[in-house]
Protein backbone atom coordinates (compact mmCIF):
# COMPACT_ATOMS: atom_id res chain seq x y z
CA UNK A 1 0.00 0.00 0.00
CA UNK A 2 2.92 2.29 -0.39
CA UNK A 3 2.54 3.01 -3.62
CA UNK A 4 -0.76 5.48 -3.12
CA UNK A 5 0.21 8.67 -5.09
CA UNK A 6 0.48 12.12 -3.31
CA UNK A 7 -0.13 15.52 -5.43
CA UNK A 8 1.41 19.07 -4.40
CA UNK A 9 -1.68 21.42 -5.08
CA UNK A 10 -1.60 25.38 -4.56
CA UNK A 11 -5.06 26.30 -3.99
CA UNK A 12 -6.86 30.56 -4.02
CA UNK A 13 -8.71 30.28 -0.72
CA UNK A 14 -10.47 33.72 0.52
CA UNK A 15 -8.07 35.34 -1.68
CA UNK A 16 -5.25 33.82 0.07
CA UNK A 17 -2.89 30.92 -1.59
CA UNK A 18 -3.10 27.46 0.17
CA UNK A 19 -0.50 24.75 -0.76
CA UNK A 20 -0.71 20.93 0.33
CA UNK A 21 -0.19 17.33 -0.53
CA UNK A 22 -3.37 15.57 -1.38
CA UNK A 23 -4.30 11.62 -2.78
CA UNK A 24 -5.72 11.81 -6.43
CA UNK A 25 -9.58 11.05 -4.82
CA UNK A 26 -9.01 14.04 -1.80
CA UNK A 27 -12.38 16.22 -1.39
CA UNK A 28 -11.66 19.84 -1.05
CA UNK A 29 -13.57 19.55 2.37
CA UNK A 30 -11.41 17.21 3.35
CA UNK A 31 -8.35 19.25 2.41
CA UNK A 32 -9.71 22.14 3.68
CA UNK A 33 -10.53 21.00 6.85
CA UNK A 34 -7.09 20.11 7.09
CA UNK A 35 -5.51 23.39 6.46
CA UNK A 36 -7.76 24.62 9.66
CA UNK A 37 -10.97 26.02 7.10
CA UNK A 38 -12.92 24.41 10.04
CA UNK A 39 -15.61 26.56 9.25
CA UNK A 40 -16.52 24.13 5.96
CA UNK A 41 -18.49 21.81 8.45
CA UNK A 42 -18.41 18.13 7.16
CA UNK A 43 -22.30 16.66 7.99
CA UNK A 44 -23.02 13.46 5.42
CA UNK A 45 -19.93 13.68 3.05
CA UNK A 46 -22.46 12.24 -0.06
CA UNK A 47 -23.65 15.35 -0.98
CA UNK A 48 -27.07 15.06 0.57
CA UNK A 49 -27.12 17.59 3.34
CA UNK A 50 -25.18 20.89 2.12
CA UNK A 51 -23.08 21.24 5.42
CA UNK A 52 -19.84 22.05 3.12
CA UNK A 53 -21.15 24.60 0.99
CA UNK A 54 -18.54 26.82 -0.73
CA UNK A 55 -18.28 29.17 -3.79
CA UNK A 56 -16.42 27.58 -6.38
CA UNK A 57 -16.08 30.63 -9.02
CA UNK A 58 -18.80 32.25 -7.64
CA UNK A 59 -21.10 29.33 -8.16
CA UNK A 60 -22.11 27.54 -4.76
CA UNK A 61 -21.65 23.91 -4.31
CA UNK A 62 -20.89 20.88 -2.09
CA UNK A 63 -16.88 20.36 -1.33
CA UNK A 64 -17.23 17.11 -0.44
CA UNK A 65 -17.98 15.73 -3.85
CA UNK A 66 -15.57 18.32 -5.14
CA UNK A 67 -12.28 17.06 -6.19
CA UNK A 68 -9.31 19.20 -4.24
CA UNK A 69 -6.95 18.88 -7.34
CA UNK A 70 -10.02 19.79 -9.61
CA UNK A 71 -10.11 22.96 -7.03
CA UNK A 72 -7.19 23.99 -8.61
CA UNK A 73 -7.13 27.34 -10.40
CA UNK A 74 -10.53 28.69 -9.47
CA UNK A 75 -11.46 31.10 -6.90
CA UNK A 76 -12.42 28.99 -3.57
CA UNK A 77 -14.65 31.28 -0.75
CA UNK A 78 -15.58 29.75 2.55
CA UNK A 79 -18.24 31.17 5.21
CA UNK A 80 -15.25 33.14 6.07
CA UNK A 81 -15.02 35.45 3.30
CA UNK A 82 -18.23 36.93 3.91
CA UNK A 83 -17.48 38.97 7.26
CA UNK A 84 -15.29 39.21 10.57
CA UNK A 85 -15.98 39.30 14.04
CA UNK A 86 -15.87 43.30 14.32
CA UNK A 87 -17.89 43.61 10.80
CA UNK A 88 -20.34 41.03 10.08
CA UNK A 89 -21.77 40.78 6.43
CA UNK A 90 -26.23 41.73 6.23
CA UNK A 91 -26.66 38.23 5.48
CA UNK A 92 -24.42 37.41 8.68
CA UNK A 93 -26.34 39.95 10.97
CA UNK A 94 -29.43 39.12 9.01
CA UNK A 95 -29.22 35.82 10.59
CA UNK A 96 -28.32 36.60 14.15
CA UNK A 97 -31.11 39.04 14.21
CA UNK A 98 -34.10 36.48 12.75
CA UNK A 99 -32.71 33.63 14.61
CA UNK A 100 -32.04 32.03 11.64
CA UNK A 101 -29.58 29.55 13.18
CA UNK A 102 -30.11 27.25 16.37
CA UNK A 103 -27.54 24.40 16.62
CA UNK A 104 -25.08 26.44 13.78
CA UNK A 105 -24.11 23.77 11.74
CA UNK A 106 -25.54 24.15 8.74
CA UNK A 107 -25.38 27.90 9.17
CA UNK A 108 -22.26 28.79 7.19
CA UNK A 109 -23.30 26.15 4.29
CA UNK A 110 -26.70 27.76 4.16
CA UNK A 111 -25.06 31.11 4.16
CA UNK A 112 -22.66 30.92 0.98
CA UNK A 113 -25.58 29.64 -0.70
CA UNK A 114 -27.53 32.47 0.50
CA UNK A 115 -24.44 34.76 -0.73
CA UNK A 116 -24.72 32.99 -4.26
CA UNK A 117 -28.29 33.56 -4.42
CA UNK A 118 -28.10 37.32 -3.73
CA UNK A 119 -24.97 38.25 -5.94
CA UNK A 120 -26.94 36.56 -8.86
CA UNK A 121 -30.04 37.65 -8.18
CA UNK A 122 -30.28 40.54 -5.48
CA UNK A 123 -34.06 40.36 -5.30
CA UNK A 124 -35.58 36.54 -5.36
CA UNK A 125 -39.14 36.17 -4.80
CA UNK A 126 -39.67 33.42 -1.37
CA UNK A 127 -39.89 30.87 -3.64
CA UNK A 128 -36.97 31.53 -5.45
CA UNK A 129 -35.20 31.42 -2.09
CA UNK A 130 -36.57 28.03 -1.11
CA UNK A 131 -35.35 26.65 -4.18
CA UNK A 132 -31.95 27.77 -3.47
CA UNK A 133 -31.78 26.60 -0.29
CA UNK A 134 -33.24 23.16 -1.11
CA UNK A 135 -29.59 21.06 -1.01
CA UNK A 136 -29.13 23.02 1.95
CA UNK A 137 -30.58 20.63 5.06
CA UNK A 138 -31.48 22.49 8.26
CA UNK A 139 -33.03 20.06 11.01
CA UNK A 140 -33.40 22.73 13.86
CA UNK A 141 -35.31 25.70 12.31
CA UNK A 142 -37.86 25.08 10.20
CA UNK A 143 -36.57 27.07 7.35
CA UNK A 144 -38.73 29.73 8.03
CA UNK A 145 -36.56 32.00 10.06
CA UNK A 146 -33.86 31.33 7.35
CA UNK A 147 -36.38 32.52 4.52
CA UNK A 148 -37.47 35.48 6.36
CA UNK A 149 -33.21 36.94 7.25
CA UNK A 150 -32.32 36.42 3.52
CA UNK A 151 -35.41 37.85 2.35
CA UNK A 152 -35.03 40.96 4.73
CA UNK A 153 -31.24 41.47 2.99
CA UNK A 154 -32.70 41.13 -0.24
CA UNK A 155 -34.57 44.03 0.72
CA UNK A 156 -32.32 46.22 2.37
CA UNK A 157 -34.11 46.32 5.93
CA UNK A 158 -31.45 45.19 7.53
CA UNK B 1 -7.13 0.88 1.14
CA UNK B 2 -7.86 2.39 -1.84
CA UNK B 3 -5.52 3.31 -4.75
CA UNK B 4 -5.98 6.24 -6.72
CA UNK B 5 -4.32 8.31 -9.00
CA UNK B 6 -4.68 11.62 -10.73
CA UNK B 7 -4.47 12.36 -14.94
CA UNK B 8 -5.41 15.67 -16.56
CA UNK B 9 -5.17 15.50 -19.89
CA UNK B 10 -4.01 18.77 -21.68
CA UNK B 11 -6.18 17.62 -24.75
CA UNK B 12 -9.28 15.73 -26.40
CA UNK B 13 -6.50 13.89 -28.09
CA UNK B 14 -4.86 13.38 -24.68
CA UNK B 15 -8.14 12.16 -23.55
CA UNK B 16 -8.25 9.62 -26.11
CA UNK B 17 -5.10 8.45 -25.58
CA UNK B 18 -5.07 7.62 -21.70
CA UNK B 19 -8.49 6.12 -22.52
CA UNK B 20 -7.49 3.49 -24.54
CA UNK B 21 -4.55 2.95 -22.96
CA UNK B 22 -6.18 2.64 -19.49
CA UNK B 23 -10.11 0.83 -20.86
CA UNK B 24 -11.86 0.42 -17.12
CA UNK B 25 -9.39 1.26 -15.04
CA UNK B 26 -9.45 4.87 -16.52
CA UNK B 27 -11.84 7.06 -14.90
CA UNK B 28 -13.40 10.08 -16.30
CA UNK B 29 -13.94 12.75 -13.99
CA UNK B 30 -16.16 16.03 -14.70
CA UNK B 31 -18.05 17.03 -11.63
CA UNK B 32 -17.51 14.39 -9.08
CA UNK B 33 -21.48 13.95 -7.93
CA UNK B 34 -21.53 10.56 -8.50
CA UNK B 35 -18.05 9.26 -8.54
CA UNK B 36 -16.39 10.45 -5.54
CA UNK B 37 -19.51 9.15 -4.04
CA UNK B 38 -18.75 5.86 -5.52
CA UNK B 39 -15.34 5.86 -3.90
CA UNK B 40 -16.32 7.09 -0.11
CA UNK B 41 -18.86 4.24 -0.38
CA UNK B 42 -16.06 1.50 -1.71
CA UNK B 43 -17.68 0.73 -4.90
CA UNK B 44 -14.69 2.13 -6.81
CA UNK B 45 -11.28 0.80 -5.17
CA UNK B 46 -8.56 1.49 -7.60
CA UNK B 47 -8.03 3.03 -10.65
CA UNK B 48 -6.85 6.72 -12.76
CA UNK B 49 -9.61 9.53 -12.05
CA UNK B 50 -8.77 11.32 -15.35
CA UNK B 51 -10.16 15.21 -15.26
CA UNK B 52 -12.37 16.31 -18.41
CA UNK B 53 -13.46 19.24 -16.98
CA UNK B 54 -11.16 21.79 -18.90
CA UNK B 55 -11.64 19.58 -22.44
CA UNK B 56 -13.01 22.14 -24.85
CA UNK B 57 -14.34 19.40 -27.08
CA UNK B 58 -16.35 18.08 -24.29
CA UNK B 59 -17.99 21.85 -23.98
CA UNK B 60 -20.27 24.01 -25.67
CA UNK B 61 -24.47 24.19 -26.40
CA UNK B 62 -24.77 24.70 -30.20
CA UNK B 63 -27.57 24.61 -32.42
CA UNK B 64 -26.07 22.70 -36.24
CA UNK B 65 -28.35 21.25 -38.63
CA UNK B 66 -31.76 21.52 -36.66
CA UNK B 67 -30.47 19.65 -33.35
CA UNK B 68 -29.28 21.20 -30.34
CA UNK B 69 -26.12 19.82 -29.47
CA UNK B 70 -24.29 19.55 -25.77
CA UNK B 71 -21.14 18.85 -24.94
CA UNK B 72 -21.43 15.86 -22.41
CA UNK B 73 -19.20 18.02 -19.60
CA UNK B 74 -21.65 20.89 -19.78
CA UNK B 75 -22.89 21.64 -16.03
CA UNK B 76 -27.10 21.03 -15.55
CA UNK B 77 -27.22 24.51 -14.13
CA UNK B 78 -25.43 25.50 -18.15
CA UNK B 79 -27.91 23.94 -19.32
CA UNK B 80 -31.19 25.39 -17.69
CA UNK B 81 -29.40 28.55 -18.38
CA UNK B 82 -28.69 28.89 -21.86
CA UNK B 83 -30.89 30.79 -23.87
CA UNK B 84 -30.88 28.82 -27.06
CA UNK B 85 -32.30 25.62 -25.15
CA UNK B 86 -34.86 28.07 -23.17
CA UNK B 87 -35.64 29.18 -26.90
CA UNK B 88 -35.44 26.04 -29.07
CA UNK B 89 -36.34 23.27 -26.61
CA UNK B 90 -37.85 24.92 -23.45
CA UNK B 91 -39.29 21.48 -22.43
CA UNK B 92 -35.76 19.88 -21.83
CA UNK B 93 -34.90 22.68 -19.48
CA UNK B 94 -37.79 22.42 -18.03
CA UNK B 95 -37.25 19.11 -17.16
CA UNK B 96 -34.38 19.42 -15.38
CA UNK B 97 -35.39 22.33 -13.19
CA UNK B 98 -35.79 19.81 -10.36
CA UNK B 99 -32.25 17.35 -10.79
CA UNK B 100 -30.78 17.10 -7.63
CA UNK B 101 -30.68 19.86 -6.25
CA UNK B 102 -28.79 23.39 -6.61
CA UNK B 103 -25.72 22.70 -5.37
CA UNK B 104 -25.11 19.89 -7.27
CA UNK B 105 -26.53 20.99 -10.53
CA UNK B 106 -23.77 23.15 -10.03
CA UNK B 107 -21.16 20.40 -10.88
CA UNK B 108 -23.13 17.28 -12.19
CA UNK B 109 -23.05 17.12 -15.96
CA UNK B 110 -25.37 15.46 -18.50
CA UNK B 111 -22.69 13.12 -20.05
CA UNK B 112 -21.86 12.01 -16.57
CA UNK B 113 -25.69 11.75 -15.86
CA UNK B 114 -25.87 9.49 -18.97
CA UNK B 115 -22.65 7.28 -18.51
CA UNK B 116 -23.87 6.36 -15.16
CA UNK B 117 -26.63 4.55 -16.55
CA UNK B 118 -29.41 4.89 -13.47
CA UNK B 119 -32.50 3.75 -14.07
CA UNK B 120 -33.63 6.52 -12.71
CA UNK B 121 -31.31 9.31 -14.58
CA UNK B 122 -33.44 12.58 -14.55
CA UNK B 123 -31.72 13.31 -18.26
CA UNK B 124 -32.84 10.28 -19.46
CA UNK B 125 -36.87 10.29 -20.02
CA UNK B 126 -36.90 13.45 -21.71
CA UNK B 127 -34.07 12.67 -24.07
CA UNK B 128 -36.07 9.46 -24.79
CA UNK B 129 -39.03 10.69 -26.00
CA UNK B 130 -37.00 13.61 -28.05
CA UNK B 131 -35.00 10.84 -29.68
CA UNK B 132 -32.17 11.84 -28.82
CA UNK B 133 -28.47 10.65 -29.47
CA UNK B 134 -24.99 10.41 -27.96
CA UNK B 135 -22.16 11.22 -29.86
CA UNK B 136 -19.32 8.61 -28.09
CA UNK B 137 -15.61 8.69 -29.56
CA UNK B 138 -12.24 7.07 -29.57
CA UNK B 139 -8.82 6.52 -30.71
CA UNK B 140 -11.16 4.66 -33.70
CA UNK B 141 -13.57 6.90 -34.49
CA UNK B 142 -16.64 8.59 -33.87
CA UNK B 143 -20.10 6.81 -33.57
CA UNK B 144 -23.90 7.76 -32.17
CA UNK B 145 -25.74 6.01 -30.05
CA UNK B 146 -29.23 6.60 -29.67
CA UNK B 147 -30.37 7.09 -25.92
CA UNK B 148 -32.97 4.42 -26.46
CA UNK B 149 -29.87 1.72 -27.08
CA UNK B 150 -27.40 3.15 -24.17
CA UNK B 151 -28.72 1.65 -21.53
CA UNK B 152 -27.95 -2.18 -21.12
CA UNK B 153 -28.71 -2.69 -17.21
CA UNK B 154 -28.36 -0.66 -13.91
CA UNK B 155 -25.63 1.11 -14.05
CA UNK B 156 -24.63 -0.51 -17.18
CA UNK B 157 -24.05 1.51 -20.58
CA UNK B 158 -23.17 0.04 -24.08
CA UNK B 159 -20.05 2.29 -23.99
CA UNK B 160 -16.95 0.81 -25.10
CA UNK B 161 -14.29 0.28 -22.42
CA UNK B 162 -11.86 3.17 -24.66
CA UNK B 163 -14.56 5.38 -25.14
CA UNK B 164 -16.00 8.37 -24.30
CA UNK B 165 -19.49 10.71 -24.35
CA UNK B 166 -18.53 13.50 -26.22
CA UNK B 167 -22.04 15.18 -27.21
CA UNK B 168 -25.27 14.64 -26.61
CA UNK B 169 -27.56 15.60 -29.77
CA UNK B 170 -31.07 16.52 -29.50
CA UNK B 171 -33.15 16.88 -32.91
CA UNK B 172 -35.41 19.55 -32.24
CA UNK B 173 -39.26 18.76 -32.59
CA UNK B 174 -41.10 20.66 -35.44
CA UNK B 175 -44.12 20.53 -33.75
CA UNK B 176 -45.58 19.59 -30.35
CA UNK B 177 -45.42 19.63 -26.31
CA UNK B 178 -43.77 18.07 -23.89
CA UNK B 179 -44.06 17.55 -19.77
CA UNK B 180 -41.94 16.07 -17.63
CA UNK B 181 -42.91 14.79 -14.21
CA UNK B 182 -41.40 13.43 -11.54
CA UNK B 183 -42.45 11.53 -7.87
CA UNK B 184 -39.66 11.82 -5.36
CA UNK B 185 -39.60 11.05 -1.39
CA UNK B 186 -39.64 15.23 -1.04
CA UNK B 187 -39.04 18.00 -3.00
CA UNK B 188 -35.44 19.07 -2.48
CA UNK B 189 -32.49 16.78 -3.49
CA UNK B 190 -34.73 13.62 -4.14
CA UNK B 191 -33.98 10.89 -6.50
CA UNK B 192 -36.93 10.20 -8.74
CA UNK B 193 -39.38 6.82 -7.23
CA UNK B 194 -40.80 7.13 -10.58
CA UNK B 195 -40.52 9.77 -13.08
CA UNK B 196 -42.22 10.59 -16.60
CA UNK B 197 -41.96 12.06 -19.40
CA UNK B 198 -44.34 12.65 -22.66
CA UNK B 199 -44.43 14.14 -25.98
CA UNK B 200 -47.15 14.56 -28.23
CA UNK B 201 -47.16 15.68 -31.84
CA UNK B 202 -50.66 16.29 -32.39
CA UNK B 203 -52.52 19.05 -32.72
CA UNK B 204 -55.73 16.89 -34.61
CA UNK B 205 -58.30 15.70 -32.14
CA UNK B 206 -56.52 12.05 -32.64
CA UNK B 207 -53.36 11.03 -30.73
CA UNK B 208 -50.38 10.41 -33.16
CA UNK B 209 -46.57 10.14 -32.41
CA UNK B 210 -47.26 10.36 -28.89
CA UNK B 211 -44.04 9.61 -27.06
CA UNK B 212 -43.88 8.35 -23.68
CA UNK B 213 -40.50 7.14 -21.39
CA UNK B 214 -40.14 6.39 -17.81
CA UNK B 215 -37.58 6.37 -15.18
CA UNK B 216 -37.01 4.42 -11.65
CA UNK B 217 -39.96 1.69 -13.39
CA UNK B 218 -37.29 -0.81 -15.09
CA UNK B 219 -33.77 -1.94 -15.24
CA UNK B 220 -33.00 0.95 -17.49
CA UNK B 221 -34.92 4.17 -18.10
CA UNK B 222 -37.40 3.39 -20.76
CA UNK B 223 -39.69 3.88 -23.88
CA UNK B 224 -43.37 3.01 -22.86
CA UNK B 225 -44.14 1.38 -26.47
CA UNK B 226 -46.89 -0.20 -25.78
CA UNK B 227 -48.60 2.21 -24.26
CA UNK B 228 -47.69 4.69 -27.17
CA UNK B 229 -49.32 2.12 -29.58
CA UNK B 230 -52.71 1.93 -27.52
CA UNK B 231 -52.52 5.73 -27.28
CA UNK B 232 -52.36 6.45 -31.60
CA UNK B 233 -54.93 6.94 -33.80
CA UNK B 234 -57.31 7.20 -30.40
CA UNK B 235 -59.47 10.55 -29.69
CA UNK B 236 -58.29 12.40 -27.67
CA UNK B 237 -61.00 12.68 -24.61
CA UNK B 238 -60.30 12.52 -20.78
CA UNK B 239 -61.88 8.32 -21.57
CA UNK B 240 -58.89 7.51 -23.93
CA UNK B 241 -56.47 9.29 -21.73
CA UNK B 242 -58.12 6.95 -18.64
CA UNK B 243 -58.39 3.66 -20.32
CA UNK B 244 -54.74 3.76 -22.36
CA UNK B 245 -52.75 4.87 -19.39
CA UNK B 246 -53.59 1.50 -17.86
CA UNK B 247 -51.46 -0.10 -20.84
CA UNK B 248 -48.41 0.99 -18.76
CA UNK B 249 -49.07 -2.07 -17.00
CA UNK B 250 -47.53 -3.86 -19.97
CA UNK B 251 -44.41 -1.59 -20.42
CA UNK B 252 -43.25 -1.40 -16.84
CA UNK B 253 -41.00 -3.76 -14.41
CA UNK B 254 -40.66 -2.14 -10.75
CA UNK B 255 -39.01 -3.46 -8.23
CA UNK B 256 -39.26 -2.93 -4.13
CA UNK B 257 -37.07 -0.87 -2.92
CA UNK B 258 -36.50 1.57 0.02
CA UNK B 259 -37.97 4.66 -1.85
CA UNK B 260 -41.30 2.59 -2.65
CA UNK B 261 -42.93 -0.81 -3.56
CA UNK B 262 -43.42 -2.17 -7.26
CA UNK B 263 -47.13 -1.94 -6.85
CA UNK B 264 -46.75 1.65 -5.36
CA UNK B 265 -44.51 2.42 -8.69
CA UNK B 266 -47.24 1.16 -10.75
CA UNK B 267 -49.95 3.25 -9.75
CA UNK B 268 -47.90 6.69 -9.53
CA UNK B 269 -46.26 6.00 -12.55
CA UNK B 270 -50.09 5.62 -14.24
CA UNK B 271 -51.54 8.98 -12.30
CA UNK B 272 -47.94 10.66 -13.39
CA UNK B 273 -48.67 9.98 -17.32
CA UNK B 274 -52.29 10.72 -17.22
CA UNK B 275 -50.76 13.79 -15.72
CA UNK B 276 -48.37 14.60 -18.55
CA UNK B 277 -50.92 13.83 -20.70
CA UNK B 278 -53.01 16.60 -19.37
CA UNK B 279 -50.19 18.61 -19.09
CA UNK B 280 -49.19 18.41 -22.96
CA UNK B 281 -52.66 18.72 -24.03
CA UNK B 282 -52.94 22.00 -21.91
CA UNK B 283 -56.36 19.94 -20.45
CA UNK B 284 -57.42 20.53 -16.89
CA UNK B 285 -57.00 16.92 -15.22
Amino acid sequence: MDGKEYYNIKLIVNGKEVKGSVAAETSLLDFLRSKNYIEVKKGCDKGDCGACTVLIDGKATVSCLTSAIQAQGRKIQTLKSLGSWDKLDPLQEAFVKHEALQCGFCTPGMLMTAKALLDENPHPTRDDIKEAISGNLCRCTGYKKIVDAIEAVSKGEN
Amino acid sequence: MNNFKFFKPQSFKELLDIKDELLSAGYPLAGGSNLLVYIKENMVKSGTLIDISSIEELKGINKVDGSIEIGAAETITNILESSLINRELPFFSLSLKDFGNPLIRNKATIGGNLADASPVADTAPPLLVLGAFVSVVSRSGTRKIPVAELFTGPRKNKLEENEVIQKIIIPIPLEGKGAFLKLGQRKGTSISVTSVAVWIESSSDKFRNIKIALGGVAPTPVRALNTEKAFSGKNIDRNSIKTFAETLRKDIRPISDVRGSAEYRTEVSINLLKRAVYECLEMEE
